[in-house]
């Protein structure tokens, strides 16, 4: 077995015990933590694809800044009262466990029974190539050096402004 | 690597690098100086005329910057003269609004956050100049998000009251839903030609064999962006509440600067993409891929006719006059859709004086509200006889907004009208002028409060300082001198027409 695999099987186990853990734990905030685990778990997956970019946009867009917002929300609303509705509604718990069964389906057949498309090999390794990040760092700083700065002023002046809104009212 | 282009192309966008200068040297500034802030409004100034020196410089350059390594033949930017006429509307209204909040008792309220108002009017200026000379969708993108959000808080800047609260909130949300679509509509277009440079995919609906509903689909979706920023119809919903609740400079200013970046980011998409050729007697030709005709025709006929009827019921100044740009728009649009050198030429004309009126109109119910707290058309009465100057300076404004004679309003429309005959699209003429005549009731409602009405006990002689009447009088001498002696105007407009490309 080379470290590849190895890699793979450690990883894959990481993710699917969190994502287990994180819908069977009681407590919102363990379970989101939990997420974090997985996202973490997922990006190492895709670094084994050899797709740098979205390995690092994995950590910091949903690992960083959407589980971020995610644990403000659960922190800031109380969610007791949330533990209690599979509880009272159980249509509701015949429905999610319906569509669960229906993704698993879809997902299942998908891996067992189509088909992979031969046409993909040669441009497989194209897009593999192209998703290096120095591929995207050249891209970046020479075709569209222009986007990239407004960007910057972009997130300089959505910064600005969430100052300026989040501030008391003006004496 | 060779980097030389990249420098070489710095040439190209002056004007926006003292921009980008300008907002951080505002943020900056308001750090070392947070006690006392006076300054901030003359760095502001001075940034506005040090951009505004660039783009002069500018005029009568043409060129492509930030070229693409795979395509050197076109840029991420294109600088021309047309670019160069609309970056002046901006920075003239800019100047404007620097004075206008000078004057406006809701900014000088809130001093100790100059630093941040003026650092988010230069995100609002940089956004709009990126905005018109972008060729390159993600640019467009990219320089309307930096636009809109800067001035989503600007429009909620005072927090004073509910109201201003209200239109930021109400703003950000039609904002976000109407670039989504914009977004969704880019990216369609990206997957079917395949680039994101305007110039390239204009040459790939000229070669390729495309799915022409779903290019029409992705069109409408890009239109419903942009739609937006002009507040066209149906995309008009925001206006008045936002026009009414934000502070009346930024109103002032969403209504000419923001406008007008959309028009120019409008004809450009359309003239660069949609055009294959400019004939002898200036008819563009449309690729028949989208018919754009009918399109804009229904949404400029819908667009001044819902803005002018709304108005008929408004009792807010600031809410009509919010009405009154929507039907404006709907003025403007006329110039595009008869697809013609001659109507761009009506509509840089227009602009030219639209930019004057509408702030004018703008400043002087600024200057009332300040003193009476009330934009309410009932306040008004007897006014003129009050405050004479304040009242007939008003007047001039509001006749030139209905487009009579001697101002430079008739002008304007004048040159609209021609475009149209010649284009022999005498339907729309005539429901344009229709239009016109129903604008003329909301307008002159206002005459009738101010010189008829006798004044009540509460009306009160409006205090004018020596720098508001100068503002007003640099204001009404375009429009009493353009409605004259209007070939300068013309000539300069001529001269501006030239998009990139042809």
């Amino acid at each position: 077995m080379n470290l590849e695999i190895i890699l793979f099987i450690v990883l894959a186990l990481v993710a699917v015990v969190s994502s287990v853990a994180m819908i069977t734990r009681p407590h919102p905030v363990i379970s989101a933590v939990f997420l974090i685990l997985n996202f973490f778990a997922l990006s190492g997956l895709y670094l084994l694809l050899n797709a740098q970019f979205i390995a690092v946009v994995q950590v910091i867009v949903y690992a960083g800044a959407i589980m971020v917002l995610f644990l403000f929300v659960l922190m800031l609303l109380n969610t007791n009262k949330e533990d209690n509705i599979f509880k009272q509604n159980k249509a509701l718990k015949i429905f999610a466990i319906a569509i669960a069964v229906l993704i698993f389906a879809q997902v299942a057949f998908l891996i067992f029974f189509s088909s992979p498309s031969d046409a993909l090999n040669s441009q497989v390794a194209e897009s593999v190539q192209s998703g290096t990040i120095q591929q995207i760092g050249t891209k970046l700083y020479t075709d569209y050096i222009l986007p990239f700065e407004a960007a910057g002023f972009l997130l300089l002046a959505a910064t600005i402004g969430a100052l300026v809104l989040s501030k008391k009212k003006f004496e | 690597m060779d980097l030389s282009f990249i420098t070489e192309s710095l040439y190209f966008v002056k004007p926006e690098i003292a921009a980008s200068a300008s907002i951080i040297l505002l943020v900056l500034l308001d750090l070392i100086f947070h006690k006392n802030k006076t300054i901030i409004p003359y760095v502001a100034l001075a940034g506005i005329i040090i951009t505004g020196i660039f783009v002069v410089d500018q005029f009568n350059i043409s060129g492509f910057a930030f070229l693409s390594t795979d395509n050197p033949k076109y840029g991420m930017i294109a600088v021309d003269n047309f670019g160069a006429f609309f970056k002046l509307i901006i920075i003239i209204s800019s100047i404007f609004v620097v004075a206008f909040s000078a004057y406006s008792d809701e900014i000088n309220k809130i001093t100790d956050r100059l630093g941040e108002y003026y650092a988010l009017i230069f995100g609002m200026i940089l956004g709009m100049l990126v905005l018109i000379s972008a060729s390159d969708l993600i640019l467009i993108y990219l320089s309307m998000e930096l636009l809109s959000l800067s001035s989503y808080v600007l429009a909620g800047f005072t927090k004073l009251r509910d109201r201003s609260s209200e239109a930021s909130l109400k703003y950000l949300l039609y904002g976000a839903t109407s670039t989504g679509m914009m977004l969704f509509g880019i990216s369609i277009l990206y997957g079917l030609t395949g680039s994101t440079n305007l110039y390239i995919i204009s040459a790939a609906l000229q070669t390729q064999s495309l799915n022409l509903l779903t290019l029409a689909f992705s069109i409408i979706l890009i239109f419903a962006g942009i739609g937006y920023k002009i507040s066209s119809a149906p995309f008009h919903f925001w206006t008045p509440d936002v026009y009414e609740g934000a502070p009346i400079s930024i109103t002032a200013y969403l209504s000419v600067a923001s406008k007008a970046a959309g028009f120019a980011l409008l004809i450009r998409f359309i003239k660069t993409t949609f055009v294959t050729f400019v004939d002898d007697n200036g008819n563009w030709q449309l690729l028949q891929v989208f018919d754009w005709e009918s399109l804009l025709i229904i949404i400029s006929l819908l667009t001044m006719t819902l803005g002018n009827f709304t108005a008929l019921w408004q009792r807010n100044l600031k809410r009509m006059l919010a009405y009154s740009s929507i039907a404006h728009a709907g003025y403007l649009m006329l110039g595009l859709l008869v697809f013609s050198n001659q109507g761009l030429i009506a509509i840089l004309i227009y602009f030219t004086i639209y930019l004057f009126m509408n702030l004018g109109a703008f400043f002087i119910v600024m200057v009332i509200a300040n003193k009476t707290g009330s934009e309410d058309i009932d306040d008004y009465d007897g006014l003129g006889f009050k405050s004479s100057f304040l009242g007939v300076s008003l007047a001039i404004f509001l006749v030139s907004l209905t487009g009579l004679p001697p101002t430079a309003g008739f002008i304007g429309k004048l040159y609209l009208f021609i475009a149209l005959v010649d284009a022999k699209m005498l339907t729309v003429a005539i429901i344009a002028l229709l239009n016109t005549v129903v604008s003329l009731y909301y307008y002159i409602r206002v005459l009738k409060h101010m010189f008829l009405t006798s004044p009540t006990e509460k009306t009160e002689k409006i205090p004018l300082n020596f720098g508001q009447i100068a503002v007003i009088i640099i204001m009404l001498i375009p429009i009493l001198l353009f409605g004259v002696y209007f070939s300068p105007v013309v000539d300069l407009a001529k001269s501006y027409i030239t998009i990139l490309g042809f």
